[in-house]
């Protein structure tokens, strides 16, 4: 019981962040898996694809609904996208887990620094 | 057609990363579509989302069927992250993100620490 309501809870953090940052979640839900609930690393990742799609379909409706939405953007880009997730996610099951680990928690603390750089350059 | 050309090139680094890591790349796209494309916070935000859809579609059929993935943990988080995406969508139009982005920047560079070190 208070398994599911972690996960529920993990869940719900992961959607909220998700929707007001516009990101997929992953960058959230893949650390959360693997320190809470001791998932292997690339489980956690193929967990965390699974549920951003649901996810990002719930936000791109509120989003079309807001008239948001850049679409010329987003067919090229998505495009592009493809291709690459298609190359790379055959190519990450043969890195081993401790290494995929510690490149993940590398983009993470990348991805912390740009995120404070940016706010700071907007004010 | 340039224009076009620099989209889809960026959008194949951000697939690569994306499928590497196991996050939808959002994390890039944003600030991708904000500095080199001058689309506003809120439409790179929302364009963000829609682009994340195909690319994580692709990155889990890939990774299921390396046996990489718990569709039963995945159910049970789905559920509470549609509920959070819908509260999350709804608010993001109110608030101004800055003071989130710095709060969530300094739990991105913890969580980064800690999955290094352990």
């Amino acid at each position: 019981m208070t398994m599911i309501m972690m996960i529920f809870g993990i869940g719900l953090t992961a959607g909220v962040l998700s929707g007001i940052l516009g990101i997929g979640g992953g960058v959230v839900l893949v650390p959360m898996l693997v320190l809470l609930l001791g998932i292997t690393q690339h489980t956690a990742q193929g967990i965390s694809m699974l549920v951003i799609i649901p996810t990002s379909i719930v936000s791109v409706w509120y989003f079309y609904k807001e008239r948001l939405i850049n679409y010329q953007a987003a067919a090229y880009l998505a495009g592009g996208a493809a291709v690459g997730a298609f190359i790379s996610a055959n190519f990450v099951q043969a890195v081993p887990a401790s290494e995929l680990k510690r490149i993940f928690g590398i983009f993470v603390i990348f991805a912390g620094f740009r995120m404070i750089w940016a706010t700071r350059k907007r004010k | 057609m340039t224009e076009r050309l620099k989209f889809a090139g960026a959008g194949f680094v951000v697939g690569v990363l994306s499928g590497l890591l196991g996050v939808g790349g959002g994390i890039f796209l944003v600030p991708i579509m904000v500095t080199y494309f001058n689309i506003t916070q809120h439409i790179a935000q929302a364009t963000s989302m829609a682009i994340v859809i195909p690319t994580a579609l692709i990155s889990s059929i890939i990774y299921g069927f390396h046996g990489n993935t718990d569709v039963n943990l995945a159910l049970n988080l789905i559920v509470g992250s549609i509920l959070g995406a819908s509260i999350g969508a709804r608010i993001m139009k109110r608030i101004p993100p800055i003071r989130l982005q710095q709060l969530f920047a300094v739990l991105l560079i913890v969580v980064g620490v800690r999955m290094v070190l352990t």
